[in-house]
């Protein structure tokens, strides 16, 4: 063990410093956020401090407006609606929505537009989630069921089903995913194709306006979809945008007009309220996504057909334009679900941490008489006083509801807010509170002069409304922002740890007097730079979204041609072509077999468009595919089976016997195992008996006891081992075929076929190692070792995992894996499978099997001083784990750079999770490598056996 | 100039030929644009395989005749056996170069069969045809340009030269097709050609910066 310490402590030191820096990167950069199941009911204001409205028919507070038209314009800038004038330079995309202009000036009290400033992340799903909760939606939402985007946390759609409403929704699907069995009637019409500017908008439109003349409905959402894929396709300044604008312009404007044809006393919108309002903004190329003020800022536009007085100036932030006489106020969206909510009678939803708004507030609720003179006179004033009364208690509600939240949310979540904040939080609200008591009672009075309970009331809201928007700020620095100190602090140390890890190499090649890299002269070889230069390719293409899409093509591309130059070496040295030639078919079948995973990724992927380009025109009756895709992976396991067995037959016993023994064994039971799931062979009466989990779980048994045998016995048996038994290229072979046995059954049929083609690549990769090592064998017995065919291990590595059908994306994950042996779902032996399956060939496999280049026997290197092994075994433990942490730091990098992206939650951001568990993966695997090969590479190894293995 | 040339055998070679044979090969490739834009009204953006088949037609019958008059030991074999073995050359190489296109990522299918197989013929009268022509098919001299990149004499870097900077520059050009920029060039093969003719230009500008300075070196040796 001591002689393992002395190089193992720098695995150790490795792994400390990457899990170190990822925490603390991660906590800066993916902002988490728990959901919580809790909704809010009727019932509960009772516990409130604040009044509850007198009549039996409503629930928090007086319902104001009966029937809700939300039109959504999907990426609606705000410069689409506010009229030119308030920006410096007229553009050819502005004052195209002149209806909404024209309502808002000549009605400037029942119709108003508003400036709608959203949160990052800007993305449909997020804002559409953020707009109905009335929360700030993350990148991962604790509780977040898997796949499926449906919310469970409270929402006001779900309010409305509760207290009896009926929801109608047209356009964009993405609300039938979020609220799958929430709609009356629902038309969706696929998001998808972003090339495709009218299906959505053409079926919205016919669905809307016949909607407006029913009664079978209260809540209307008509989501359009145009604009945001115009963006898209053909940025702002385009004229697909200016065409789709001018229709939406028709469209409202008919809207508009029939819904004040509808508005007089007892007809169907006497008291409706429009409301037509983008989800996020875009930039000029048409982007979204991040928190820039073109993306964050849209635009309500919001009309009651009612003829109502203004408000008073204490609570207009709206700048005017005198010109035009249009108004316009700033309003976060993250009011907008719990003022709808207000509006509608219904209770809040139960984590909002909006404040309902006073202005839209104002724009439908009018508890003064229609007749009254607009000024604020004598009698205004106690209307006003009124209304104010009334706002006060709504923001009682508000402020109640929101602290119930908080200290709810605190007291589950693992990772709340600090015990300042929470401390603050309480202060402001038992301050608002205590004077709530003595507004309430003065008002109860009833008849106190107005000109002592207006100042007090205004004082009152202010005091609600300084709690309401603390609670915001310190919301938005949690859920929206990044922490920058933080994820410098990560990427710091991550940075320190390539340092180490670079010197621990150094060291490693100075230990012995041995330069073990093939610079005998010059220092830095072909070899050397072609290495660096292929890693900082890779690392330089993760700052691309589209080099990350089709990250296993650009692998495989570097990977062939470090084959390619591997077969021109070949030639020179006129050795080993056939090896090299191989290797380089075996690249191109794994290109294959990437491109296949491609096309299944692009059926699921919001971000790429299928194509079809590896589809050979050749047209094969379906049914000799079928049985092809039973047959051959069949096949490749005999293969398989038969490498092993020859393995052992020519040479060792006791243990690695065994262990081999057990994995053919399995390799059997997988076989039976897809026969019994197929068609072909009518075996699945015979083996019903047995029970279709019994077989893979047996073979995770075997694994199990095959893994236990392989560490325990050497502990014990120390003394005897033999030439053959301790060889590293034995006990190489028997852990990976231990291993092997699960990955490829959980893997399913692609798995064995997977495994044969890495285990033929590696054995190319061995049998070319040996042209180097043949060309030095004259001088004194050193070995050279290039970092080439370790970073060509590497790559190949990569590329298994994305040739095994998964890609770095949530939906990349074969669920389906959890599943094999198990019928009901119990996390942890799920989430082991799964990880199992991700990783099993590109990081289990691949490390364990990275021996195998110093582990071949060579005729050459029988002279090699024994001291060399351990060094040479840690030099490429270390070269390897070098080039995964370069990977990963420069994925780190690039999501920082790229923290504002479009696709930053879409894409990034699942890559750097893939990416940083994939590196402390690696870092545990070489850790637990070195500790299991090393009491191998003290015996001796070349045992002339060996070499007929092959 | 042909005859001058056979009267020179061997690998001297003097710089102005090595220049009016590369400026030749240029101008051929040039011409190939010049015709399929002026006489053909195509492009490669728009119609690839038309274009590149065009451009490969004009400059591989170029290429041969210049290079089979350099060949090596005119006097066993004559300028007529040269120009059979550059034209045998010709698919050999062609296939040589659309299997490393294909390990490398070129996409499969029977849609872009004619374009693969239009591109590789371009590429191989870049890079194989040359080598064909000289020096036929003895292995040694092909081993020693190629695997070790040992070119010596100006000729041979004529030949080394330009074809490492065709596949160098294929190579590069391959890099902006995954990018979603949605431009019509990203399609196979059309960077591709581009980077392995802008590569092929550089290529046969060092080679002809080699020579200059080699026959500068041999000047001022024998000055000596």
């Amino acid at each position: 063990m001591w002689g393992w310490w002395r190089f193992g402590k720098w695995t150790v030191l490795i792994m400390f410093l990457h899990i170190i820096s990822i925490l603390i990167f991660t906590k800066g950069f993916l902002l988490t956020r728990t959901e919580l199941p809790h909704s809010s009911h009727c019932s509960d204001l009772s516990q409130s401090p604040c009044h509850s409205s007198p009549s039996s028919s409503s629930c928090w507070t007086k319902p104001a407006v009966d029937r809700l038209i939300i039109i959504v314009l999907d990426a609606l800038r705000f410069d689409f609606v506010a009229p030119s004038s308030f920006f410096e330079e007229k553009q050819p995309w502005m004052d195209k929505l002149e209806v909404l202009q024209r309502m808002a000036s000549e009605n400037p009290s029942s119709a108003k537009i508003f400036k709608a400033i959203a949160d990052p992340p800007t993305t449909s799903l997020q804002r559409l989630k953020g707009l109905t909760t009335g929360a700030l939606p993350t990148f991962i939402d604790v509780g977040n069921s898997f796949g499926a985007p449906a919310i469970v946390e409270d929402n006001f759609i779900n309010q409305l089903i509760q207290n009896g409403k009926r929801v109608v929704m047209m356009g964009d699907d993405t609300w039938t995913q979020l609220f799958p069995n929430h709609f009356n009637k629902s038309y969706p019409y696929p998001s998808f194709n972003v090339k495709d500017l009218n299906t959505v908008d053409n079926g919205c439109i016919e669905h809307l306006l016949p909607s407006l003349y029913q009664q079978d409905w209260d809540v209307l959402i008509a989501h359009f979809l145009g604009v945001d894929h115009a963006g898209h396709i053909h940025g702002v300044d385009s004229t697909p945008m200016i065409e789709k604008l001018e229709q939406y312009n028709a469209v409202l404007e008919k809207v508009i007009k029939e819904l004040q044809n509808q508005s007089g006393p007892g007809k169907l919108h006497e008291n409706s309220l429009l409301l037509v309002m983008g989800d996020h903004g875009q930039t000029l190329n048409g982007d979204h996504g991040g928190g820039s003020p073109e993306e964050v800022e849209t635009s309500i536009f919001a009309m009651s057909f009612k003829d109502l007085p203004s408000l008073p100036s204490e609570f207009d932030s709206s700048s005017c334009e005198p010109s035009k006489n249009i108004c316009i106020s700033s309003i976060p969206q993250l009011d907008f679900a719990v003022t709808v909510s207000s509006l509608l009678g219904v209770p809040f939803p139960f984590g909002s941490i909006g404040r309902v708004n006073p202005e839209l507030y104002a724009l439908a609720v009018c508890t003064w008489n229609l007749d009254d003179d607009k000024t604020w006179n004598n009698q205004g004033q106690t209307k006003l006083e009124e209304w104010l009364q009334n706002y006060a208690n709504v923001l009682c509600i508000n402020s109640w509801q929101v602290k119930r939240y908080i200290d709810v949310y605190s007291a589950s979540s693992v990772i709340g807010f600090s015990s300042e904040d929470l401390f603050h939080i309480s202060d402001l609200y038992s301050k608002a509170d205590e004077n709530w008591s003595y507004t309430k009672n003065l008002s109860s009075y009833k008849h106190g002069s107005s000109n002592t309970s207006l100042p007090v009331l205004k004082r009152q809201i202010v005091a609600y409304s300084n709690f309401l928007s603390y609670v915001a700020e310190l919301a938005r620095s949690k859920w929206t922002e990044f922490n920058l100190k933080m994820m410098g602090t990560g990427i710091g140390i991550m940075l320190l740890s390539l340092y180490c890890h670079t010197l621990a190499i150094k060291k490693l090649n100075k230990s012995y007097g041995v330069s073990l890299l093939s610079s005998r002269d010059s220092g830095i070889s072909f070899g050397l730079m072609l290495t660096f230069f292929m890693v900082l390719i890779r690392a330089g293409s993760l700052l691309s979204n589209s080099y990350i899409l089709k990250e296993g093509k650009a692998a495989n591309f570097l990977l062939a041609t470090t084959g390619i130059m591997t077969l021109r070496y070949s030639f020179m040295k006129n050795k080993m072509l056939i090896e090299a030639a191989i290797f380089l078919l075996l690249t191109f079948i794994f290109r294959i077999a990437i491109e296949v995973g491609l096309y299944k990724q692009a059926a699921t992927s919001q971000f790429m468009s299928s194509s079809s380009s590896w589809m050979l025109g050749i047209s094969i009756s379906p049914s000799l595919w079928t049985y092809m895709a039973e047959i051959v992976p069949i096949l490749a396991l005999i293969i398989l089976g038969y490498f092993l067995y020859k393995s052992i037959s020519s040479c060792c016993w006791g243990i690695p016997k065994y262990v081999i023994m057990g994995t053919i064994l399995s390799y059997f039971l997988i076989a039976l195992h897809w026969i019994s799931e197929s068609n072909i062979l009518d075996l699945a009466h015979f083996l019903k008996g047995f029970g279709k989990n019994s077989i893979p779980r047996t073979v995770y048994a075997i694994t199990l006891v095959q893994l236990s045998l392989l560490a325990i016995v050497p502990i014990f048996s120390k003394e005897e081992t033999s030439n053959c038994r301790g060889s590293l290229f034995v006990k190489m072979m028997s852990i990976l075929s231990a291993c092997s046995s699960t990955i490829i059954i959980l893997q399913g049929k692609q798995g064995a076929l997977v495994a044969l083609g890495s285990l033929l690549a590696g054995y190319c990769m061995m049998r070319l190692q040996g042209i180097e090592k043949h060309t030095v064998s004259g001088t004194a017995g050193i070995s050279i070792l290039g970092p080439l065919p370790v970073l060509q291990w590497s790559l190949l590595a990569v590329c298994l995992l994305f040739a095994s059908g998964h890609w770095c994306a949530f939906d990349g994950l074969r669920y389906g894996a959890a599943f094999v042996g198990f019928d009901e779902f119990i996390l942890i032996p799920q989430a082991i499978l799964l990880t199992i399956d991700t990783f099993g060939f590109s990081h289990i496999l691949s490390v364990f099997g990275l021996p195998l280049f110093v582990a071949f026997p060579s005729p050459f290197n029988q002279t090699e001083h024994k001291s060399l092994f351990p060094i040479k075994l840690f030099w490429i433990f270390m070269v390897y784990g070098l080039i995964t942490a370069i990977t990963a730091t420069a994925t780190i990098l690039c999501v920082t750079i790229q923290r504002r992206h479009l696709m930053v939650w879409g894409l990034f951001a699942p890559k750097f999770v893939f990416d940083v568990v994939g590196l402390i993966l690696t870092d545990l695997l070489i850790f637990v490598a070195s500790i299991y090969y090393f009491d191998g590479v003290e015996d001796r190894i070349g045992n002339a056996k060996l070499r007929r293995l092959w | 100039m042909k005859e001058e040339l056979e009267k020179n055998p061997q690998s001297t070679i003097s710089s102005s030929q090595v220049f009016f044979i590369h400026v030749c090969c240029a101008l051929a490739l040039a011409a190939g644009f010049w015709v399929a834009h002026h006489v053909y009204s195509l492009n490669l953006v728009f119609d690839p395989t038309k274009t590149l088949c065009l451009i490969w037609a004009i400059e591989f019958p170029v290429v041969i005749l210049l290079f089979s008059c350099c060949r090596q030991k005119p006097e066993k074999c004559s300028y007529f056996t040269a120009i059979a073995r550059g034209l045998l050359g010709l698919p050999v190489g062609a296939l040589l170069n659309a299997l490393g296109a294909l390990a490398l990522g070129a996409p499969v299918g029977l849609q872009y069969l004619e374009k693969t197989v239009n591109w590789s013929l371009l590429m191989s009268s870049f890079t194989f045809v040359p080598t064909a022509c000289v020096y036929g098919s003895s292995w040694t001299d092909w081993h020693r340009i190629f695997a070790c990149t040992k070119p010596n004499g100006p000729l041979e870097f004529m030949l080394c030269l330009p074809a490492h900077g065709a596949v160098i520059g294929a190579w590069f050009g391959a890099w902006p097709m995954p990018l979603d920029w949605e431009r019509p060039w990203q399609d196979w093969p059309i960077c591709v050609s581009y980077g392995a003719m802008a590569g092929y230009v550089v290529g046969m500008v060092g080679s002809f910066g080699l020579a200059l300075k080699m026959h500068a070196g041999r000047k001022q040796l024998k000055a000596e």
